[in-house]
């Protein structure tokens, strides 16, 4: 594939491939306006973010103004995407047109339930699935499979399969009558609820899903090797378990044999409709279309001790204490508040030392019966009496439990069972709500301020609001990346979308540079990680492993931890309950998740596109692939005028001005004087700087290496000739400029302006002619001169490709000057890289000229 | 604070959550709030008692917010009108500013932007009083 591109740029001339195509000028305004309208999106999906801080006061009709304005800013830009490359993206229709009917069904109220699997195995279920599988599922499995807890073994059947099963007996039409007469007061809720009940049990599972539940239950079968397999058979509705708990509002069957699964599930769904499910959604506002029921389906836990673990004591948060209740048996009658249990208060802090313990006479406890459900038997004397919970499993618990909440970033209401082999299952987490406390809390914080060390305060911009604590970890590439740790706070230079990876797992991102309408601030909102960007200081100031508490709502950085923040980000809000902020949030989750990360990815097109943010990620990516494809094509335009620019290194280049690149053009010679190309001039600063191209001797060292270099490959070789044009194409904050230097091939494409989003340099270098690893090894030198400092680089072979994105303008203009130093100083490289010894080697002479802080002047 | 100084506040808006939210952010600053979702409900209450400040949507079923906010300044010119609205245009803010309107705030907006527009609308009913007293 490179050398196909290598032969089409060396035979373009004769080709002329677009020669009939729009001109270079037309092109250029569209990729313009694909950059405005690339902004506008961003900062609309920020803005819309925004509103679920809680700051605003929002209505229905903003969210449907809202999505309007967004619905048409990414229509256009996938028009005029279309325009420069027709026809190329036309799976871009489809995405847009399917993510935009979700938001519309959204927005007139109809429950819009993700495709997917009827049924999903928890080892494929993350927290990203809370909408297939239910939010109780999407934890369960979130923790077993990213925290390594143990969990029962099981499956989800997802919100899909509720959507099936009500489509195939036609339950819709048949339920909507009812509830809307109970909504206006003409039913009661009894008769209402009775009546839906009744419809749900007499329907049939289709086809399709009894097989796929058979399925999945001969893959728990396989995994037991028990005789008969029994279940615990869970709802996990949308909702349930989030910031309303819905809970004991559903139903759970315990200990059920697996071929009773299919009435189990009917069971379930129609606990979705029982009185007091009905009358809690009423009270809180949840809209009766809001109903979508998925199911927990686990292997049921032969539990020998069972219980409830609050990770914060509700009742006095301040204490920081851990509440534990246990019992023998299961744990039912302890989460129905049937009987009393054991309680055990434990220190949060490690060594989670035992701060109080009530322990009450157990006379019976709950099992499961021999042939399914559960009955209640006494417990034997010995043990009535006895502790439930061992102080070694007490530690257990609590480092589970806080592992947990910093997971969740919220206190945790954890269920647990310790089976018969004594080990421990945590078989539910939802968010601990601790509302009625939070007023006290907040009073304290200017006291316990007072006492702590700010390191810096008022720098860069918040870009997500919220409290994290923890400790500090560079990140420099994206090894770092790989190893960072769970519950850090994420420091880096610049701004990446690679940080998606991570992000989840960070307390909180500060970075040097970067705006806080870019991609990663979008990220961070997605997933609420408290961040500051643009401090100008982070990575000079903080200190690896330090702890540091970040306040991303006053804007200050504090040494070590400081608790009051920490509780007042418990604060719930009552308004995070509301429908509104619900149908934005859920319309948001269209919008800006961003899936297509790596451009390199086979998934890295419009197929895989799911939200907005996806599709305009793809569009600004192509836009510039397609700029710097057509510079390839079509370096004449006969509407730009071509002149030559005088240089005092034999280099041939012509220019095109497209708009403003150059002062008045006097003859069709240019000085460098008349650049006013902000780009341009940052290019020929670089590839003029001392020694760079000449040359005469730097130092030492460096002189002996170039004389070494120009005895065999003279520049009079470097002359452009027969390989083909030099050309810049430029404007005010925009060139691109390709170049043909020796057996290099070079392509720069670099917008600089005071927008910092605008901004980006684009650095391709492919090289030919001797063996592949000379090529390779000058390829890696470049490669390592580039992310030195700070490129994001792939390399392929001989290719490099770097980019660099979103610094302000005057960084940029130093990182498009690199690039010219760059490309002076490799021009010179070629048959000399022999042994590896010299990649290093070649990489220390550049750094000494890059050092060089002269100018061409 | 006696009872009787605390500044009583009227909202009219057919988006329940505007209302709920604001009544809920308003009360805590020590206001007394009553909400209306119907034009006609406000309308009626607005004819048994005056409201110190009223805050009012503009686009509504039933009768529209313009004159609603036109009644309520016939009947009791020193109360204050605070505009929210989704559809801010410069001719309705120039309408509603002709018709004495003390603020106009688009949605959304910030609840400290409405907590100051009403602060500041306070201000000028007090010494509004005590230049009469």
């Amino acid at each position: 594939m490179q050398v196909g591109k290598w032969a089409r740029s060396v035979l373009h001339p004769i080709l002329g491939r677009r020669a009939k195509g729009p001109s270079f000028i037309d092109v250029f305004s569209k990729f313009q306006t694909i950059l405005g309208l690339n902004n506008k999106i961003l900062d609309l999906m920020a803005e819309m973010g925004d509103k679920l801080g809680g700051d605003y006061i929002f209505d229905k009709q903003y969210i449907r103004s809202a999505c309007g304005q967004m619905a048409d800013y990414v229509y256009k830009l996938i028009y005029n995407l279309d325009t420069i490359a027709p026809h190329k993206y036309l799976g871009l229709y489809d995405a847009f047109s399917k993510i935009n009917s979700e938001i519309e069904d959204e927005l007139e109220g109809k429950i819009v339930i993700p495709e997917s699997e009827l049924v999903m195995p928890y080892t494929l279920v993350s927290r990203d699935f809370s909408d297939v599988v239910g939010a109780k599922n999407a934890n369960l499995a979130e923790i077993g499979n990213f925290l390594r807890v143990r969990i029962p073994e099981g499956f989800a059947i997802t919100t899909m399969a509720f959507k099936t099963y009500m489509d195939h007996n036609d339950l819709w039409s048949q339920i909507k009558p009812l509830t809307d007469a109970w909504s206006k007061g003409d039913m009661k809720t009894r008769e209402v609820s009775s009546k839906i009940q009744t419809l749900i049990m007499k329907g049939s599972l289709p086809a399709d899903l009894k097989k796929q539940l058979r399925k999945a239950l001969e893959g728990l079968a396989e995994d037991q090797s028990r005789e008969r397999l029994f279940l615990a058979i869970r709802s996990s509705a949308w909702g349930e378990d989030t910031e309303s708990t819905f809970a004991g509002q559903f139903l759970s069957l315990l200990n059920r044999p697996a071929e009773n699964l299919f009435d189990a599930y009917k069971e379930i769904l129609a606990s979705a409709y029982s009185q007091n499910a009905m009358e809690y959604r009423r009270e809180r506002g949840f809209s009766e279309q809001e109903v979508v029921m998925a199911v927990a389906c686990q292997i049921m836990v032969d539990a020998s001790v069972s219980g409830v673990m609050y990770t914060l004591d509700p009742q006095d948060p301040q204490s920081e204490v851990m509440v534990v209740s246990a019992t023998w048996g299961l744990g039912a009658p302890i989460v129905s508040g049937e009987t009393a249990a054991d309680q055990f208060k434990i220190a949060c802090e490690p060594p989670h030392e035992v701060k109080g313990l009530k322990i009450i006479r157990k006379a019976r406890r709950m099992v499961p019966g021999d042939g399914g459900g559960t009955e209640t038997v006494p417990v034997p004397d010995a043990l009535q009496t006895k502790a439930s919970l061992t102080h070694e499993q007490l530690t257990e618990l609590a480092e589970h439990g806080i592992m947990i909440e910093r997971y969740f970033k919220k206190p945790q209401d954890v269920e647990f069972a310790y089976d018969s082999g004594g080990r421990l299952y945590i078989l539910q987490a939802r968010p601990l709500n601790i509302e009625s406390q939070t007023a006290k809390l907040v009073c304290d914080i200017p006291s316990t301020l007072k006492k702590a060390h700010a390191l810096f305060s008022g720098k860069g911009d918040i870009a997500q609001e919220g409290i994290g604590i923890g400790k500090v970890f560079l990140v420099k590439n994206d090894e770092d990346l790989e190893r960072f740790p769970e519950g850090a706070v994420l420091v880096a230079r610049n701004t990446s979308p690679r940080f998606a990876k991570v992000i989840r797992k960070a307390a909180a991102v500060l970075t040097d540079v970067g705006s806080p309408i870019g991609h990663m601030a979008t990220i961070a909102r997605e997933f609420r990680v408290p961040t500051i960007v643009n401090t100008g200081i982070a990575t000079r100031v903080l200190k690896q492993d330090q702890e540091i508490t970040v306040d991303a709502e006053e804007n200050v950085i504090y040494e070590g931890k400081v608790k009051a923040l920490c509780y007042y980000e418990f604060v719930e809000e009552p308004f995070e309950e509301t429908y509104e902020y619900r149908l934005l949030r859920r319309i948001l989750k269209k919008i800006s998740p961003l899936n297509l990360l790596d451009p390199l990815d086979r998934k890295f097109s419009p197929r895989y596109c799911k939200t907005f943010h996806d599709i305009t990620r793809f569009i600004h990516e192509k836009a510039v692939e397609e700029i710097i494809e057509l510079s390839y094509y079509s370096p004449k335009d006969a509407k730009a005028q071509s002149l030559h620019l005088e240089l005092p290194v034999p280099l041939d280049l012509v220019l095109i001005d497209i708009g403003e690149g150059l002062e008045v053009a006097r003859s069709k010679k240019v000085a460098i004087g008349d650049i006013r190309s902000v780009p341009m001039q940052a290019f020929v600063r670089g590839l003029l700087s001392p020694g760079a191209w000449s040359t005469e001797p730097m130092s030492v060292d460096f002189g002996g290496f170039m004389s070494s270099l120009t005895r065999t490959f003279s520049s009079s070789l470097a002359t452009p000739r027969y390989i083909g044009q030099n050309l810049a194409v430029l404007s005010l904050n925009y060139v691109n400029i390709s170049l043909r230097l020796g057996y290099h091939f070079n392509l720069i494409d670099a917008y600089v302006s005071e927008n910092i989003n605008d901004n980006y340099a684009y650095f391709r270098f492919l090289g030919g002619v001797t063996d592949l690893s000379r090529r390779s090894r000058r390829a890696r030198l470049v490669g390592e001169i580039l992310t030195m400092n700070d490129f994001r680089v792939d390399l392929r072979g001989d290719l490099v490709v770097a980019r660099i994105k979103k610094l302000g303008m005057e960084e940029m203009k130093e990182k498009v000057k690199l690039i010219g130093i760059l490309v002076a100083f490799t021009r010179q490289l070629d048959v000399q890289m022999v042994n590896d010894d010299q990649v290093d080697r070649f990489v220390e002479v550049f750094k000494t000229l890059s050092a060089d802080k002269g100018t061409m002047q | 604070m006696e009872e009787v100084s605390r500044t009583s506040i009227l909202i009219l808006d057919d988006e329940p959550i505007v209302c709920k939210r604001l009544k809920s952010a308003l009360e805590k600053k020590g206001y007394e709030v009553e909400i209306f979702f119907r034009s006609a409900d406000a309308f009626k209450r607005v004819s048994e008692r005056n409201f110190d400040i009223v805050i009012t949507d503009l686009k509504m079923e039933g009768l529209d917010g313009m004159t609603f906010l036109t009644e309520v300044k016939k009947r009791s010119p020193r109360t204050e009108v605070i505009v929210i609205t989704g559809f801010a245009t410069m001719e309705t803010a120039k309408e509603s500013f002709q018709k004495g309107v003390f603020d106009f705030l688009a949605k959304p907006f910030k609840l400290a932007e409405i907590q100051d527009a009403v602060e500041r609308a306070e201000k000028k009913i007090k010494e509004a009083r005590s230049k009469t007293a």
